[in-house]
């Protein structure tokens, strides 16, 4: 008898609850997420959390919605932003401050930088929780612009990418001046600086886009910059959203500058140092004459879903804020080079003198300390993401074909105008 | 001989598997698009509305659309054209009885064995400008270098190129097989009365090759609607500016990317449509310009 019980005692203590995490980060980072998970389930011995890498944000974002028709959601999900209202829209999740306060978890919010949370937040409610965060700078090749005798302003403007590219290239030094992926999210990071929504109705947030402000002046000034760019061959095009060839094009001198996310601060870093030169980086370059307003966060989010029993969905809450308290958040920031979400963690880097080593982890930081706070910096709610970026970059393609930047830019605001009203329609919006 | 069933239920049970799983898995998915194509939705369909021929009509009005679908005829015509071609003459020379012929056979076939994403990123990067061995080249022998992804005409040569590179092996072994059947007394007959290479080549091989060809034909057409997408998904993501955005990776867009799945299923019920009409083309002229048999 006494056996027995002891027997069912341990069965008992065996018994985990199981949670399932699917998340969009390739390369190194999968080793540092389960590293992270794996220290979760130790600390927590109830909570057995089963990681899984989907591949990229929007083959994660299908197999959500391939498992929400099958009626099998991952408990913790991680997508990019741009998938924000979709999700809110499709009615799986449940919104993380409403999740917190129903199992009275504690989270400081207080304690998150503000971009951060104002991008995740509607309504005044944070619907997701910040993780890996990120915005896009200058990276330039210092030792290349010591050699023709320049150096990069902190707030770099369009003429001076011009000038500076140019001068390495007139001196031989590099095949081009600047590259970067041929993503739209650098023109929308622009738009940011300059102080502009990217859509209506405060970019999203008081009710469904309808319109994009492609006809903006700002919007026409940023686009004639990339053609020039391109025209006098200081651009070179690594290809359609092709990252890792932009990079390269960078780390092996091909050109002296690159507009990347500055997740890439790790890496270039070390392929500056492998290389024998150093890297520097540098504010968003933005038109002469211009007021800065700042970037807006982007990079993903952790999201829980909301078709579980109670005792799985308060594991899954005590998952995600683990994934965000100050010990993960600072190790996070120094293996990756995405932000440092906590005061708390700013604090303990500057203390430890983390940023005095490493100028170029501060540029990000500062670039997103100094934003101010307006609709056009907390970022675009827009559900058909996607669909813009795919007819953006068409309209920025056609104007290296050679289209005019009014004729490419209203064609491709009459398209995408359009999809924002379907999708407001479809919504019942 | 005429052979009768013990009753009427007893063929049905016989084909009863055959029934079911074209059922589930051609005829219900086909029924399926069509219902689809009326619907604007959302989510994989977890949300959707009904908008009638809506769907049709914006496609039939949209210059893009219209683009994409000429755009294919391009891919397919260039692909069919220099993708025979250049497989033929290959397959012509590597006919021939040399030293080590089996050899090169065998690596004639292997970028056929490549996956599309494989042959993608070759191509990638021997194309890339600024990085690439063809750039490379160009520049110190001629002194140029070329942006083959910025460029819309130069973009739609290299997928082509790489598309028919690509296909160039699956198109060698059936001439291969083809030539081998050409009967080779025929030939020597011709050669004795007098006709030369290229004339025994063109009234000769072939007229004989014509089933092969006429079967690569549609093969290839079929290729190039269907089979080169992952190539472009590697290669030129469709850009520039729908420059290479043939009809297959609309689709997949629309499908994937942009989560339009009434959108897509409206294509992909004019894709169906086409190759109805396709297959009815060719069963028509099968048989009256292709000989079969000596």
């Amino acid at each position: 008898m006494l056996a027995l019980l002891v027997v069912s005692g341990f069965v008992v203590a065996q018994e985990k609850t199981q949670i399932i995490f699917w998340h969009a980060m390739g390369g190194t980072r999968v080793e540092h997420i389960q590293r992270m998970v794996d220290n979760f389930n130790l600390i927590n011995p109830g909570i057995e959390v089963i990681v899984e890498y989907k591949g990229s944000y929007q083959d994660t974002l299908n197999a959500v919605q391939a498992a929400a028709i099958g009626g099998t959601v991952p408990h913790v999900f991680h997508t990019s932003q741009i998938a924000m209202q979709q999700l809110l829209d499709m009615g799986i999740i449940v919104q993380a401050e409403d999740l917190i306060e129903k199992y009275g978890i504690i989270i400081p919010w207080e304690d998150y930088i503000e971009p951060a949370l104002s991008l995740y937040r509607v309504n005044g409610r944070q619907v997701a929780f910040p993780w890996n965060s990120s915005n896009s700078i200058l990276y330039y090749n210092k030792t290349m612009l010591d050699a023709v005798g320049e150096t990069m302003p902190r707030e770099p403007t369009f003429e001076d990418i011009l000038r500076i590219g140019h001068k390495v290239m007139d001196a031989g030094l590099a095949e081009a001046g600047i590259t970067w992926p041929m993503h739209f999210w650098f023109f929308e990071e622009t738009m940011a600086e300059l102080g502009v929504d990217f859509v209506n109705n405060d970019n999203g947030r008081s009710g469904y886009a309808t319109e994009i402000n492609l006809l903006d002046p700002a919007a026409i000034k940023i686009m004639e910059w990339w053609k020039q760019l391109y025209d006098e061959g200081v651009w070179v095009n690594p290809g359609r959203e092709n990252w890792a060839q932009a990079r390269q094009n960078f780390v092996t001198q091909r050109c002296a500058m690159m507009i990347s996310s500055t997740s890439d601060v790790n890496l270039t870093e070390n392929a500056a140092y492998d290389g024998g030169w150093e890297v520097g980086t540098a504010f968003m370059p933005i038109p002469e004459g211009y007021e800065r307003h700042g970037v807006y966060v982007s990079g993903g989010s952790l999201w829980v879903s909301a078709d579980h029993p109670d005792e799985e969905l308060k594991a899954a809450a005590e998952f995600v804020v683990y994934m965000s308290q100050v010990s993960q958040d600072i190790e996070w920031h120094q293996c990756t080079g995405y932000f440092a979400l906590r005061k708390t963690s700013l604090q303990a880097l500057e203390l430890e003198g983390w940023y005095e080593l490493h100028p170029n982890y501060r540029t990000a930081a500062d670039q997103l300390s100094e934003t101010k706070v307006s609709s056009a910096t907390q970022g675009a709610l827009i559900g058909v993401f996607p669909e813009i970026r795919t007819l953006t970059e068409d309209a920025a393609e056609a104007v290296y074909g050679g289209k005019s930047v009014v004729d490419a830019l209203t064609e491709a605001k009459g398209k995408i105008d359009q999809a924002l009203v379907d999708y407001k329609e479809l919504m019942g919006g | 001989m005429e052979s009768k069933f013990p009753n009427r239920l007893f063929p049905l049970l016989i084909l009863l598997p055959t029934l079911l799983i074209c059922g589930m898995f051609l005829y219900y998915p086909v029924a399926q698009s069509f219902s689809w194509s009326l619907l604007r939705s959302a989510f994989m369909g977890l949300r959707t509305l009904y908008v009638g021929t809506q769907n049709y009509v914006r496609l039939f009005t949209s210059s893009a659309y219209l683009h994409s679908l000429w755009i294919s005829i391009v891919f397919a015509a260039g692909i069919v054209i220099l993708g025979l071609s250049s497989s033929l003459a290959i397959a012509l020379v590597a006919n021939r009885k040399v030293r080590g012929a089996r050899i090169y056979r065998t690596a004639l076939i292997w970028p056929y064995a490549l996956s599309p994403a494989v042959a993608g990123t070759i191509w990638l990067f021997l194309f890339n400008p600024t990085a690439g061995v063809v750039n490379f080249v160009l520049e110190r022998t001629i002194g140029i270098s070329p942006d083959w992804v910025t460029s819309r005409s130069l973009a739609i040569l290299l997928v082509v190129t790489a598309a028919v590179w690509k296909n160039l092996g699956y198109n060698i072994v059936f001439f291969l097989a083809g030539l081998q059947n050409v009967p080779g007394q025929v030939i020597e007959a011709a050669r004795i009365d007098g006709a030369g290479a290229w004339r025994c080549f063109w009234r000769i091989t072939l007229p004989l090759l014509s089933p092969t060809a006429f079967f690569l034909l549609i093969m290839n057409i079929i290729y190039a609607f269907f089979g080169v997408f992952g190539l472009i998904d590697v290669l030129t993501k469709g850009g520039p500016a729908g420059a290479t955005n043939i009809l297959i990776y609309n689709l997949y867009r629309d499908a994937f990317m942009h989560n339009k799945w009434g959108m897509a299923a409206t294509q992909s019920v004019i894709l169906f449509i086409m190759v109805v009409g396709f297959t009815l083309l060719q069963f028509r002229t099968t048989g009256r310009k292709v000989h079969y048999g000596g």
